[in-house]
């Protein structure tokens, strides 16, 4: 089976210092998988790199089988909440559709199915209610969900998503992971930057510990282990 | 057109030629603001005079149009240099504009102070703009009068941008709040981010010679800020800036011809009255809504303080006691006009009634001390399974 994502290689630095040092990285159809991994371990550097938005040095990502930048559409980026102006002038409907700004391409404005598509998502995550606020209004919480709906839209086959249980709430966070586990479910694969340890074996069935280097990365049940915990983060983590 | 009969044509096209230059800088500005960017606007026109001043250099003709371009292009020079000093991490945006911006700006006035001295680019009416006297430099195209050069190319600029906005309206709004998707979408944040300052440094190179780069600002910066603070929606951002920033640069010219004063300098103080009106009174973002939003929150707290502690003791041996009505500042340790008040309230809300001595809840008042702290912890058990 062709692996959903594989990072070959990959080297990404800062002013000469690698921020990624080698990755290699395969990553199965179908699961979900939680990177983890100290402070300035690499792990957004690693996201934004499979998705070509920083330079690299060295190395290539395939998705399905085919460089990423002819498979664009088939990935799903969540960013960190943090990255964007949540003051900005728009309502918690056109955000959510902007991810189907992808599919319409250049020029071409949002129709009927695309509403339909960004009504539903809503509805999936539980924003209904919320449409018309602007987007500033919302909880931390009802933003990352904002966040999680915008991706449903891109129609994709993988998604990417940064830190997003971060400063959330309860209800959040196991709204978030539902959505994500029936994604899965329904073949897609998804890759979660994770700073919780604690949750990492129930809510993912594969992890890559990631420090510059990879550590160690395949099913949960076999790299999650004190040893390779000891070597990605040190003595801290004893 | 004369739209003003109490004034001549002249002072009519001066009017006209402020609105232009207010709706030509208010669309960019609305860009600039929210990729806060209002200070690189701010440098962009101030170094545009060494643009002109270079490409006047190559060309050798004051009114060659070739000088709009040379401008332009120091413009986006201008950012392309801000931006790479940014990226070496050695310093901040803030500090690499203030690197960047007057030593530009200085070269620009040192060679137009040696080398132009004879010419109509002099240093104080570059800064300053003549609006004034913008009338008399007339475009004519095959002996038809279009007009004051300066409001043609303005109007056109105005029109060049809506029509730029209606055709990519989406990718500068995805580009502009989040950059990286749009990367990940397949558009081209960069490019967008580079025609917009493009636009910037035209609109600001076809504004400065009539208002001067201070009003060039001041139209980037107020009107945008006044119209996010009355709507949520991007469209209606711009259009309202665009109608704000014509109402201030209207009202500043007749106010200033009425009073002989500068133009550019009344518009601007115009500007700033508006921008204190709606940040005051703006009706959901103003100081104002705000301090009532406040007020309204604070007063809703108390009256649900009072429900919970009124539910909290009711049934209870020290029910009589808790809720006396001339007791109850006594055990909230409130003083007496502030218990009376927040009790007026509460029973014009019909949370609580009086009972003899005592103050009782409502079902409603209830309630809503219940949505706090739950049920009485008796009742819990009652209606446990």
């Amino acid at each position: 089976m062709t692996p959903a994502v594989e990072v070959h290689d990959l080297t990404v630095a800062y002013q000469q210092k690698p921020a990624l040092w080698d990755v290699d990285l395969t990553v199965t159809p179908g699961s979900l998988m939680g990177i983890v991994g100290p402070n300035g371990a690499g792990k957004t550097t690693l996201l934004k790199a499979i998705l070509g938005l920083i330079p690299v040095v060295s190395g290539d990502v395939l998705v399905h089988g085919r460089p990423y930048r002819q498979q664009r559409r088939r990935v799903a980026y969540v960013p960190q909440k943090s990255s964007v102006d949540w003051d900005f002038p728009t309502t918690v409907f056109d955000l959510v559709r902007m991810g189907t700004y992808g599919r319409l391409g250049w020029f071409r404005r949002p129709s009927r199915a695309e509403n339909d598509m960004t009504r539903q998502a809503l509805a999936q995550v539980g924003l209904t209610d919320f449409r018309d606020r602007q987007i500033g209004q919302l909880s931390g919480g009802q933003q990352q969900r904002a966040f999680l709906a915008r991706s449903l839209v891109q129609e994709a086959d993988v998604f990417v998503l940064d830190e997003p249980f971060q400063g959330v709430d309860a209800v959040t966070e196991r709204a978030v992971i539902d959505i994500l586990r029936k994604l899965r479910d329904e073949g897609k694969t998804i890759l979660v930057v994770h700073h919780d340890l604690t949750t990492v074996p129930t809510y993912f069935d594969a992890v890559t510990l990631l420090n510059v280097q990879v550590i160690a990365s395949g099913a949960v049940g076999e790299i999650f282990t004190p040893e390779n915990l000891h070597r990605a983060y040190g003595e801290a983590a004893r | 057109m004369i739209l003003f009969p109490h004034l001549g044509p002249e002072l009519n096209e001066t009017v006209y030629l402020m609105a232009a230059v207010a709706a030509a800088c208010a669309v960019p500005g609305v860009f600039l603001v929210l990729r806060r960017m209002v200070l690189v606007g701010d440098a962009i026109s101030h170094v545009l005079l060494l643009g002109i001043v270079l490409a006047y250099f190559v060309v050798k003709d004051a009114a060659s149009p070739l000088l709009f371009f040379g401008a332009a292009a120091v413009g986006v020079l201008t950012v392309a240099l801000v931006e790479g000093l940014q990226r070496t991490k050695l310093l901040k945006e803030d500090a690499a504009i203030g690197l960047v911006f007057p030593f530009l700006f200085s070269l620009g006035t040192l060679l137009a102070s040696m080398y132009l001295r004879n010419t109509h680019l002099d240093v104080d009416r570059v800064l300053l703009g003549s609006a004034e006297l913008a009338f008399r430099d007339r475009l004519t195209v095959g002996g038809r009068d279009l007009g004051p050069r300066a409001f043609v190319l303005l109007g056109g600029t105005f029109v060049v941008f809506v029509l730029l906005i209606a055709l990519f309206y989406k990718e500068l709004k995805l580009c502009t709040f989040d950059p990286g998707l749009a990367a990940v979408l397949g558009f081209l944040p960069a490019v967008v981010h580079y025609a917009l300052m493009t636009s910037v440094s035209l609109a600001t190179v076809a504004a400065f010679d009539a208002v001067g780069p201070v009003l060039v600002l001041a139209f980037f910066a107020v009107p945008p800020v006044m119209a996010r603070l009355l709507t949520k929606r991007l469209v209606w951002m711009l259009v309202l800036s665009v109608i704000l920033a014509v109402t201030a640069a209207v009202t500043g010219t007749l106010l200033a011809i009425e009073l002989d004063i500068t133009i550019a300098g009344t518009v601007a103080g115009v500007l700033g009255a508006m921008f204190a009106v709606v940040y005051l009174f703006a009706p959901r973002a103003g100081v104002l809504a705000e301090m009532i939003r406040r007020v309204r929150m604070w007063r809703e707290f108390h009256e649900t303080l009072l429900t919970v502690h009124l539910h909290r003791h009711a049934g209870t041996p020290a029910e009589a006691e808790e809720s006396r009505v001339d007791g109850l500042h006594e055990h909230l340790n409130w003083t007496e006009p502030q218990t009376a008040a927040v009790v007026r309230r509460a029973v014009a809300n019909g949370l609580m009634v009086r009972a003899g001595d005592c103050w009782k809840l409502t079902d409603t008042g209830r309630k809503r001390a219940e949505e706090i702290v739950g049920p009485r912890l008796g009742e819990r058990g009652a209606s446990a399974p």
